[in-house]
This record gives structure tokens, sequence and C-alpha cells, in this order.
């Protein structure tokens, strides 16, 4: 699609949201970060707000887990949400505090860090793509390389299911996103790992959508005409 | 303004885009029933050729507006209001937090008057909304039951949003999730397998515990349905209603057998999954998998990473990572303390071991995955040393995420094989002093479990070193763990003063008040290395006067041991004489009296020391009398208190002040560190809250009195049993006076006025203070607290024998 991308924009500008998340595919597509060198000690990094010493009573121990993905979270480069899922429950206060205590968390990291965070005796895996985090919480001892390439996986589908995927796309059809998390996803544990599967069975159900639209509307027509 | 649409429905419905004011503030709409009399017939419109047309890249064309509106006419033909995508508009174009609330507010008023409605068609879209609402924080549950209607309705638009409506806007704990247990029964049983499909998931996601039971042989059945994309959904189901029931897995555990011949992948990950949750779940079912799967697990492990380039499952080069690892992590789970079995995983484990490429990120994770296997089994020694060496490999990788992981594995190693961790001793300390937050967290974690009787002393050099120019974040973690390692190994008792003479130089700041405590309690054990301890301290205090912990320390000390200081009592051969004058010595607590104004312990500690030293060196008495006397005026009661009363003793009473000022009684240890294990137990429920409300209580002029809870910790630290027991028998009696006294633990004027007439008149006069309670008895705000109570009172007392000595 040589018509969506746009100039390069300010960070101002909020036409950058439309930044492709595949603009940094390639670099991804090789699974594995460019190589970076190690950095020395910093004098100092910014302060982070402490989520331990906020925590209430209620959030501070660990719940028995349910998943093994407790919850995936999709939150923009400004502290928006964008997409969230829980596979454990979660009221809806702890629901905001956990968005707010880890946006705080991981929106301020810097782009060389290691894409896990340790929260509340749980890990969150978060990898960014343009102006997205894609974030999914794990229990301490699961594989973390493994959460990345879920992560991954989920946004080639994305990809391939929007056409070049952005963040636009993600908000104006976000219930579209929904459906394609439900078909990688299923209580926490993965449930397809071939992407084409996946974009057939999207595929096929979006067809069964509009086939049925097609019969309300010619249903419709029909009443148009009767009452003509 | 965008050119004419070719719809005439457009014209009555102009795309919020060209009205200067966004949809929702558009006129309401009228009823359908009025408005299908009021428009025109819709012409015929060609919507198969639109829902084909190719997506225009530029989302906000007049077409794509055209294409949304003629696809959201086609489901409600005759509706109105502001579709999905003008709402969103809408809320994206709020300025700030007020805007956006009002136009949620709107929408949703909008929403429940059509739920209130018949509404019947507004209901796909109205869901839609509610959810982006719903995503951004506001309440939503008046929209709950609209998802049931959704569902129970026939269509597939409407279930398929139905459910997603369901997962999204209720949880396992709502009640109105019952209500949906029958259309999910009867959509389990459904012949289109999409809307299965839809059931299982939803099922899978949200449900209870008893909908687990009820729905139990629904997906038990469909288990079995031909279908792989059903049957993987429902294994997947399985594993939610396993862990929310388990007595469950017995009925599942031969259907997940069985699903391990499949050949679809998707089939494969979710019975792998399953076949994992029942092992958690039972015993039996564990027993029954090891007997019956293991031949098929090892047997798919090697298909998959034998297998040809596959473009489906392909990830970087590998075939399917995600299903190798998800069947690694059963073969943990069944190898765990099972010889047998894992001795059959022997070799399949080395393959992978061997055979995996490791220079991306979906080849390292089955490396992790595999290494935490051969962790978990009983391997052969040379598959633990195969790992290990992977481990290795990891920890000198270049990728953060790398060597985050293999630290991570490393602490689970460190039982296995401590000797082999060992050996990366240099490189985990490397990672100690990374810049990534996470992966110093997790060294400094595997150090502190590295530590042991023979590297101690490199160790914490190194992490003292490291101390110096640490993150301000990083260094009370750090400072914790030095600390605690310091005590774990403190039967040396001069290099542990060392170490936290280092550490409360470098970071006093950040060191908790429980370690300095210890610290004092240390030192007024060790007679030998008093003179050493109280001249290091002085040494340091000059260099580093900033840090709070080590001014406290150093001041205790210079006041117990001030003679020491100044004649150099019990030099160690590796000392340096200093010289101190007595005039130095009172010079360091002053300057700690002056610069720490607000930190009212630290200032009643400096003149407990100056009253002390007026008795060590009596030529300094005058000077002192008058530093002390400079907090006469002192808004802080406590300070003005003690000011005015050490005044009085060094000015008036030479005769008892050298027994009064005599050195405190050697502390019991072993009693501090039973009752510092207890305080730390008990410390975060009960005693913060009953320390800390106190503290913000207002005098009566007005001043909020800072820093009660470090008072009481002051009171702590010397509430042992011994003093009690040594000076109890002469003390009963006056300690009330005393305690009323000094203002510290005045709480119940019962016990600080009543019993003080008898034996008091000798200090009263002494002291040359009033005795009413209504004067001496103002409660301190500190210890006001009914919390805290009597018995704490008594402590206080023995405190402050503690300070002034055996009366």
């Amino acid at each position: 699609h040589p018509t969506r991308s746009r100039p390069p924009s300010t960070d101002a500008d909020p036409r950058r949201w439309h930044s492709r998340l595949s603009a940094i595919l390639p670099s991804l597509a090789t699974g594995c970060h460019p190589v970076r060198p190690r950095r020395q000690i910093r004098a100092a990094t910014p302060t982070r707000p402490r989520s331990s010493s906020r925590a209430s009573a209620d959030l501070r121990g660990r719940r028995p887990s349910l998943a093994m993905i407790n919850f995936v979270l999709l939150i923009s480069r400004q502290g928006k949400v964008r997409l969230t899922k829980w596979y454990s429950p979660y009221t809806q206060k702890e629901r905001t505090k956990v968005i707010r205590e880890l946006s705080g968390l991981i929106l301020t990291r810097g782009p060389k860090l290691c894409n896990f965070v340790e929260w509340r005796g749980y890990k969150v895996v978060y990898r960014r793509y343009a102006s997205l985090y894609f974030c999914m919480c794990i229990d301490a001892d699961d594989n973390e390389l493994e959460v990345l390439e879920i992560i991954h996986h989920f946004v080639e589908i994305l990809d391939r299911y929007f056409g070049s995927v952005c963040e636009l796309d993600l908000i104006f059809n976000f219930h579209k996103a929904y459906y394609v998390l439900d078909e990688i996803l299923i209580s926490g544990e993965l449930q397809e790992s071939s992407k084409k599967n996946v974009a057939r069975l999207i595929a096929a159900q979006d067809s069964l959508v509009e086939a049925a639209k097609e019969e309300a509307g010619s249903i419709s027509n029909i009443i148009a005409q009767a009452t003509k | 303004p965008p050119p004419s649409p070719p719809f005439p429905l457009l014209q009555i419905h102009p795309p919020s885009s060209s009205s200067p004011l966004p949809a929702c503030f558009l006129p309401a709409p009228t009823t359908p029933a009025a408005r299908s009399r009021e428009l025109p017939p819709p012409p015929p419109r060609p919507r198969r050729a639109l829902a084909r047309a190719p997506r225009d890249p530029k989302l906000d064309t007049v077409e794509k507006i055209v294409e949304d509106f003629a696809s959201d006419m086609a489901l409600n033909p005759f509706s109105s209001g502001t579709r999905l995508r003008d709402m969103i508009r809408a809320i994206r174009a709020c300025k700030t937090a007020a805007e956006e609330r009002a136009v949620v507010r709107r929408e949703c008023a909008a929403i429940r008057a059509a739920i209130s409605g018949d509404g019947q068609d507004l209901r796909h879209r109205n869901m839609a909304k509610l959810m982006f609402i719903h995503m951004l924080g506001y309440p939503t549950h008046f929209g709950q039951m609209e998802c049931l209607k959704l569902i129970a309705a026939a269509g597939y638009p409407e279930k398929r949003i139905g459910y997603l409506g369901l997962m999204l806007l209720l949880d396992e704990r709502q009640e109105v999730l019952m209500l949906v247990t029958n259309s999910l029964k009867q959509d389990l049983n459904h012949s289109n397998q999409f809307i299965v499909g839809l059931a299982l998931c939803a099922l899978g996601n949200i449900c209870s515990a008893e909908m687990a039971r009820d729905l139990a042989p629904e997906v038990e059945r469909l288990m079995r349905s031909r279908d792989a994309n059903t049957k993987k959904k429902a294994a997947l189901c399985s594993v939610r209603i396993v862990r929310k029931v388990p007595d469950l897995a017995e009925n599942f555990m031969g259907l997940a057998a069985s699903l391990l011949k499949e050949k679809h992948h998707g089939v494969l990950i979710s019975a792998v999954q399953l076949c994992t949750e029942l092992c958690k779940a039972s015993k039996d079912a564990l027993e029954y998998l090891r007997k019956n799967c293991i031949e098929g697990l090892v047997r798919i492990l090697r298909d998959v990473s034998n297998s040809s380039y596959a473009p489906e499952y392909d990830v970087a080069g590998i075939s399917d990572p995600f299903l190798h690892i998800r069947v690694l992590k059963l073969m943990r789970m069944l190898g765990q303390g099972d010889a047998d079995c894992s001795d059959y995983m022997n070799d399949i484990l080395a393959q992978v071991a061997t055979k995996t490429e490791s220079n991306k990120n979906a080849g390292n994770a089955i490396l992790y995955e595999c290494v935490e296997t051969i962790m978990g089994i009983e391997a052969t020694s040379g598959l633990r040393v195969l790992a290990i060496n992977i481990l290795g490999r990891f920890l000198s990788n270049r990728d953060n995420n790398i060597r985050y992981v293999a630290l991570n594995i490393l602490m689970r190693a460190i039982t296995v094989d401590a000797q082999a961790v060992q050996r990366h001793r240099v490189t985990i300390l490397e990672c100690v002093k990374d810049a990534d937050a996470s992966i110093r967290k997790r060294a400094l974690d595997l150090v502190y479990l590295l530590v042991n009787d023979t590297n101690v002393k490199p160790l914490t050099k190194e992490l003292v070193d490291y101390l110096q120019v640490a993150d301000p974040d990083f260094k009370e973690d750090l400072t914790a763990k030095i600390c605690s390692i310091a005590e774990k190994f403190s039967q040396e008792k001069l290099w542990y003063l060392d170490q936290m003479f280092k550490v409360l130089s470098l970071a006093g700041n950040h060191v908790k008040d429980d370690v300095w405590h210890a610290l004092i309690v240390v030192i007024s054990n060790a007679s030998e290395l008093q003179g050493y301890s109280v001249r290091s301290l002085y040494t340091a205090l000059q260099a580093y006067s900033e840090q709070g912990s080590l001014l406290r320390v150093a001041v205790w000390c210079i006041g117990e041991y001030g003679e020491m200081l100044v004649n150099n009592v019990g030099m160690l051969e590796a000392e340096g004489p200093i010289t101190v004058t007595e005039s130095d010595a009172v010079d360091a607590v002053e300057l700690g009296l002056n610069r720490y104004s607000p930190d009212v312990t630290t200032r009643s500690m400096c003149l407990v020391a100056l009253l002390k030293l007026s008795s060590r060196f009596p030529s300094m008495s005058e000077r002192i009398k008058q530093i002390v006397s400079q907090n006469k005026e002192n808004m802080v009661l406590e300070l003005q208190q003690r000011s005015i009363e050490f005044g009085s003793i060094i000015q008036r009473h030479q005769s008892i002040r050298s027994s009064l000022l005599e050195r405190m009684p050697v502390l019991d240890e072993a009693a501090y560190l039973v009752k510092r294990a207890s305080a730390t137990q008990a410390t975060i429920p009960a005693y913060k809250p009953a320390a800390v409300t106190p503290g913000g209580l207002k005098l009566p002029n007005g001043v909020a009195k800072p820093a009660a809870a470090p008072l009481v910790d002051l009171l702590d630290l010397s509430s042992d049993d011994a003093p009690v027991t040594s000076a109890a028998s002469a003390t009963t009696a006056p300690s009330d006076f005393l305690q009323d006294l000094l203002g510290i633990g005045g709480t119940n004027l019962s016990t600080a006025g009543a019993p003080s007439s008898a034996s008091t008149d000798i200090l009263m006069d002494l002291l040359s203070m009033g005795s009413s309670p209504s004067q001496n008895g103002l409660p301190s705000p500190g210890l006001s607290s009914p919390a805290l109570g009597k018995s704490n009172s008594n402590r206080n007392n023995d405190l402050i024998f503690c300070f002034c000595s055996h009366y």
C-alpha cells in the first residue's frame, strides 16, 4: 500500500501514529536484537515510581496463577490503552491500577534494555513496535523468550490481516484485533502456531459475517420495496 | 468539505467529518418506525462490490467513510445515532479528560436509552461502543445483559460480538455469567463449527467453577470432534476447566493422551498444554501420562526438530518453536523424580541441546526450555554439563534478554550444581553492574545465593566497591544485600565492622534502621573493638558527614566511648594512630546536631552524646552546656525537653553526673536478634499504622511533630530485657518518673503522674522541674497511640536507663 505511507513527522505530530508497526518488522523478523554494545553503568537513571510501595494489600500478594499468560496489554507511547485481555480475574479497579503501574514501569525504560520487567512477583514481557507496546504478563518461572515470540507471532498475524498494520487500525478496528487474539490465545495458552491457519479461520468468520449482512441487507431491501 | 456522497442516504445522515460538531451532537434519532416513513426507499446498492473494494489505505478518505457507513447500514438499515467510528473519532478529538468524560457520558446515556427501549437493531453497534468505552476504563456494567441477548440471538455476527463483549465486560466473578450457561450449552452443540468455536473460546477465557462443572461433558465430547480447530479449542477449554475443578482431571486424561497422536500442530500444542495442566492437577493423571505418552512426546519432538523447512510453522529457520517448548515443558513435568522417564528422554534432549541454532531468539527460547528440562529431570551428568555450558554461552551473550534469562535459570541451577554456577561468578558480578535494572536485580539475587564462607570476602569487596558508583535507585537493594551478607558471615567481628563502616560511609542513607541497630549491639558487645570502632567511625564521619545512619552510629559511639577516641585506647596492630582532641570530638557531634535539623532522632542522639561527653571530658562541659542550651527553644518538644533537662544535669548536679552517665550496659545480642526477627514479621501489618498515624498529630502550638516512627525505633533499639533485669530492682518506681520527665513515654497520665510522688523528690529537686502531671504529662504524640500501650511505655523506661545508664 504505497499510498498509506506518510512523510516522517515530529514526535508532537499526531500523524506519527500512522507509522507502520511493521516499519521495524524487518529487524525483528530475524527474531534477534541487533547486536548492541554492553553499556557501562550510567551515572543516573530517571527515577521510576516504585510500584511495590504503592501497591495495595489486595494486589501485593501473588494470586494463584490461572493461566500461563495472565493478561495481554497494548499501550501506546502516550500511555493510552489500545487492547486489554485478562485471562486471570482482576476487578475493574485492579485493572486500572495494573495498567497505570505497568505503563509507568515500561514506558520509561530505555530502548536498549532487556524486554522483561519484574513486577509484583510476575514478569511482564514487552516489546515495542513503532508507537505501541505489546505487553504480556507471565509467571516468574515461565519462558520469557518464548513469550517474546508469541508477541511477535501476534503482531505478524495482525500485520497480515490488516495489511501493514498501524496503530490507527487497532484503534478503529479494535474488535477485529480481539478476534485475532482469540484465535491465538485461549485461557492464556497458545492455541495455534500457524499464521496461515489463523488467517484462514479469521477470513472464514469474516465472510460468515459478510454473508449475514448481505442477507439482512436484502431483507431490508424487500421491506423497503414493500413500503414504497 | 467532502465531495457529495453517492447515496441519497448520506445526505440525511452526513458523515460527521462534514459537520462542525462531533456526530454525537447531532439531533437525537427518531424511532425507526417514524424514520421508515420519512425516508425515501434506499436504492439498490452495489454492496457486493463495496465489500470487495480494496481497503483504501488513506483511512479517512470519503470512500472509506462511505464504505463503513454502507456496511453499518447494511446491518441496521434504519439506524441512526453515531457510528462506532464517529464515537472513537469524537473521543480522540477531545483535548481534555473532562471533554472525554462528557462525550462518554453522552454515549452511555444514548446506549442506556437504546437498551431500555427496544433498540434491537442498534444492539450490535452499541456493544462495540461499550467495549471501547470499557477499554477507556469507564463503567459499563449496564451493558452486561446486552451481551447475553446478543449471544442468544440466532445470527453469527450477533453471537460473535456478543461473545466478545461477554469476555471483555464480564469476568468469572459476576453473577450474570451464570445466566449465560444455557446459551453456551446450546452453542456448544451448534452445527456451525465457528459458533462452537466462539462458545469454547468464551468458556475457556472466563468460565467459573460452576460453569466448568456444568459444561465439562460438552467440552469432552467436542474434543472427539472431527474438526481440528474445534478439537484444539476444546482442549484449551479443558485446561481452564481442570484449573477450576481439579477433580475433573481424570475425565480428560485419556482424551488428552489420544490427542497427542494427531498431526495438526494446533491440536498437538493444545493437547500438550492440557497434559501439562493435568499433571499439575492430579497425581493419577501424572502417572497415567508417564505410562502412556512419553513415547509419543519423544516422537513429536523428534519429528518437529528433524522436520525439513515448513513455511507454515517456520520461525527464523526453526520449525514451530512453540511446539518444541511446550513438549519440553511437559517432559520436565513427567521426568521430574522419575528415572525411567528421564532416561527415555536423554537422547532427544541431547539432540535438541546440541542441534538447535542459537543465533535467533526462537532458537534460544528452545535452548532455554531445554536447559530447564535437563535441570528439572533426573538427567545424566553428561547432559547436565551440556546444559551448564549452554548457560555459560548465554551468560556471555551480548543480548540483554539472553543474559537476563541465563541469570534467571542459574538461580535454579544453583541447587543442582552449585560448583558449576560458582565458575561463572566473575561474569555474574559483572552483571550486577549492568545498566539494565532487571538484569542487576537478577544478578544481585544470584550473587547473594552464591556467597559462601570461602568467597564471601572478595565478593563483598566487589559489591562494596560497586556501591560507590551504583545508581541511587539500586543502592537500596544493594545495601540491604551487602548488610545481609555481612551479618550472615559475621563470625569475624573485625571484618563485619569494617564492611558495615564502609557501607555506612557509602550509602548510609539507605541503611535500614534495624541494620544499624544491630551494628550498635555488636559494637557494644565487642569490648576489644570499641576503640577501633569509634576511631574508624570518627574518621569516616569526617569524610562522609552527609550519611544519616553513619552519623547516628558514630555519634552513639562517640558518646559512649569518647575517651577511647581521644586516648587511642585499644589500638589494633593494623591501625594508624590518630590525634583527636576532646574539642574535636565535641565538634563532630555538634556538627551532626546542627546539620540534621529536620531529623529528630539524630538530633536527640546527638544531645544524649553531648551529655555523655560532658562527663567524659569535664573540661568541655561548659562548652557542651552552651551547645545543649541552644535547643532550649526548639519547636520540637522532644528536643526542647532534652535540652532543658540535660542542661540542668550538666550545670547543677555534677555530683551524680558521672554515675548517671556511665557507659551503657552491654546489650544482649541474642535477645536483640530474637526481637528483631519477630519485629520484622510483625512490623508490616501492626506496627506501622500505629506508629505513623499519630506522627501527623498537631501539637497545641500547631507544629506538626515529625519523626514519630524513628523515635519508636530508637526506643526499640535498647529495649532488651537485659537492662531491665540489671537495673530493675533499683528503678521500678523512679522509672515512671523519668519516663515522664524526658517526655518520651508519657502515654497515659495514670502511669506517668500518679506513682511519681513518692520516690522522685530527689530527682525533682535535682532537675528543678515541676512534677505536676499537667505540665510534664503532655503526651508525646509519637507514642500516644493506644496500640503501643502500656507494655511499650515500660520498654521506654528501660530505654531511658540505657541512655542515662544506671541511676
